[in-house]
């Protein structure tokens, strides 16, 4: 059972406030969507439960230890942000082999694209591929599964409705195995989830 | 931290051309010295022993842009600091593989090169030496000025100004060959900086 | 000890400015009325050496406006104070100038005293290379689009090219010997005569004011374009 706990987190990126005392809990098996006008701190606010940045005040905890003080921490959330991490002059199958190092894991690709209906893409370069194609293997991250949060930043930009459904799914799953999953958006997403704030 | 120079090795192996592009750039400024100085022996000797110091900063400053540059821009530089919380052990791991990828070739090819410029057996190998340590400095100092100039993109001229005066000690004492203990110190202080420098520049993008 | 800058000190520096670019004036004409008119030739090297007098106050003060902007990075960095960014940031174009200068009357000097424009030595070569590293200092920032990211990254530049100059010194000075004395030794040795001291003293006091003055306007436009002063009031 994990809880999650941002306590008045405020945080400045140069002159301006970006994130003005914000208190959420989140528990295992719930899903936030943050939600707030561009330059709100919607992608800020990921990065600092990513522990990317780590100047702010307020204090954000995991079961009530501080996130910066947990080594174990970064090896408990996928984040998907906005950039797509692939290379574009290598084909989609060389770039599943180059994240598979990364993340220590080696996926059935194969079968796992074939669920997607992605298959037919693993030999095409990503740079002859269309933005949401590219969302999608950006997505496909997901199926590594050793994670316990999932950080989700703009996940429904690019997508059709049929993917959009899908990840909507792989959401609700996650969250029946308990997983915790926090994600930004801008659009008004077809399905009510657990929590939803605005910043 | 193995995982890291192991990706980093498959990738610079998928994209393959990048080997041959600095060996090539190295081997054509070289090539380039009995035409701009003529043919003669001795002449050509003495301009190698010079010039190719000045190839080896050309090659590795060219190079400086695929370090973390890449990475950050498509977004993979997150899952790696993401996954190596303690980014010194990434640094250091990228050390090895941009040494390994761009100065190794190199290093490989001098050998040959130096025969076609009637060097001979002492006199390579006094270069080699001197070559291998002092490319490990310039790789450090690579290293930081990469990773401080990530945020400016597109801007390898801005980068060749902030590198080639770092490299100016490192050209002094390599072209002698009895000073190398004196370029042996200069890669250590450089390593010590860099390897601060370069985590600090990380971080300081990653916010 | 922090040291907060607020609107009085800014109409201050305003206000102060005509009357330190009056006197920035007023000294350099009396500056270089003396060391035109009121100092005798040189004996061996003739009217040329009167170029010293703005080449040595340039030198020194080339050297010194990057001493103060590595010095004020360092206690930017240990305070986080960021009235040391905002020196640091009005000080190196100035610090640039001074730089340029010193080359350039350096080899006006050279031709006629070497035969040369330019030797290869060590002072001359770290010059040179100092003059880069404020240009590297500069153009860094202005590439960095993020201007937080960017004064801090092109800090730590500044000292890492703080530690470059004495290396670059010692190992030129190895690689090349070959230059006569440093001239502030040659200054200190009671050989130089009182005539000259003076207007070489003139030229200094002449020197640091358009430091003051043009790092004072610079310093001003930099608060400005930092917004810093909408989040002081």
């Amino acid at each position: 059972m994990n809880e999650l706990k941002i306590e008045d987190l405020s945080c400045k990126r140069g002159e301006s406030k970006v994130l003005n005392n914000i208190n959420i809990i989140i528990k295992s098996g719930e899903t936030l969507v943050v939600k707030g006008r561009n330059g709100s701190g919607k992608t800020t606010l990921l990065r600092i439960l990513s522990n990317f940045i780590t100047s702010y005040q307020g204090k954000v905890s995991l079961n009530d230890l501080s996130i910066l003080e947990d080594n174990l921490y970064n090896n408990k959330f996928n984040l998907i942000g906005q950039k797509n991490s692939l290379k574009d002059n290598l084909s989609i199958k060389k770039n599943l082999e180059l994240w598979d190092i990364i993340f220590n894991e080696s996926l059935d690709h194969a079968k796992l694209l074939e669920r997607d209906n992605l298959d037919h893409l693993i030999n095409r370069d990503v740079g002859s591929l269309s933005d949401g194609q590219k969302k999608c293997i950006s997505l496909h991250r997901l199926n590594y599964n050793k994670y316990e949060f999932w950080f989700l930043d703009e996940p429904f930009v690019y997508l059709d409705e049929a993917n959009t459904n899908s990840l909507i799914e792989k959401i609700n799953r996650f969250n029946e195995n308990m997983g915790i999953v926090i994600l930004t958006s801008n659009i008004n997403l077809p399905k009510k989830f657990h929590k939803e704030v605005n910043i | 931290m193995l995982n890291l120079i192991k990706r980093d090795l498959l990738l610079s192996f998928y994209s393959s051309a990048n080997f041959f592009f600095t060996v090539s750039f190295f081997v054509l400024i070289l090539i380039l010295i009995p035409f701009a100085f003529g043919t003669q022996s001795d002449q050509l000797k003495l301009l190698f022993k010079g010039v190719v110091w000045i190839a080896l900063a050309l090659s590795i400053i060219i190079t400086v842009d695929r370090i973390y540059n890449a990475d950050y821009e498509d977004g993979n530089l997150d899952i790696i600091m993401q996954k190596n919380k303690t980014i010194e052990y990434l640094v250091i791991s990228k050390y090895v593989t941009h040494w390994f990828i761009y100065c190794l070739p190199l290093l490989v090819i001098l050998p040959i090169l130096s025969f076609l410029f009637y060097l001979d057996y002492f006199e390579t190998i006094q270069i080699f030496i001197n070559l291998f340590i002092g490319s490990f400095g310039m790789v450090f100092i690579a290293n930081f000025v990469s990773a401080l100039t990530l945020g400016a993109k597109r801007t390898i001229f801005l980068k060749a100004i902030i590198m080639i005066p770092l490299f100016v000690p490192f050209i002094i004492f390599g072209s002698d060959a009895a000073s190398w203990p004196i370029l042996l110190g200069l890669s250590m202080l450089s390593f010590v900086i860099s390897i601060y420098v370069t985590a600090y520049g990380l971080r300081l993008y990653g916010e | 000890m922090y040291i907060k800058i607020n609107n009085n000190h800014i109409e201050l520096i305003k206000s102060a400015n005509p009357y330190l670019i009056f006197a920035t004036i007023f000294v350099f004409i009396i500056g270089l009325y003396y060391s035109l008119f009121q100092s005798p030739p040189d004996y061996i090297q003739g009217d040329s050496m009167r170029i010293m007098y703005i080449h040595v106050p340039s030198a020194w003060f080339a050297l010194m406006t990057y001493s103060i902007l590595a010095g004020s990075c360092v206690l930017w960095f240990i305070t986080r104070n960021p009235l040391f960014n905002v020196v640091a940031r009005s000080i190196a174009q100035v610090g640039m100038v001074f730089t340029l200068m010193s080359l350039i009357t350096g080899s006006i000097w050279g031709k006629p005293t070497w035969g040369v424009w330019w030797v290869w030595d060590a002072r001359l070569t770290s010059m040179l290379i100092l003059f880069f590293l404020y240009i590297a200092y500069i153009f860094l920032w202005q590439a960095i689009s993020n201007k937080e990211l960017a004064s801090k990254i092109s800090a730590a530049l500044a000292i890492i090219g703080f530690i470059n100059i004495p290396i670059i010194k010692f190992s030129v000075d190895w690689w090349n010997t070959l230059h006569q004395p440093a001239s502030i030794s040659k200054l200190s040795t009671p050989s130089i005569d009182i005539s000259m001291l003076i207007p070489l003293f003139i030229m200094t006091i002449a020197c640091f004011l358009f430091l003051v003055t043009v790092s004072l306007i610079r310093f001003r436009l930099v608060l400005i374009e930092n917004k810093m002063l909408r989040t002081i009031n």
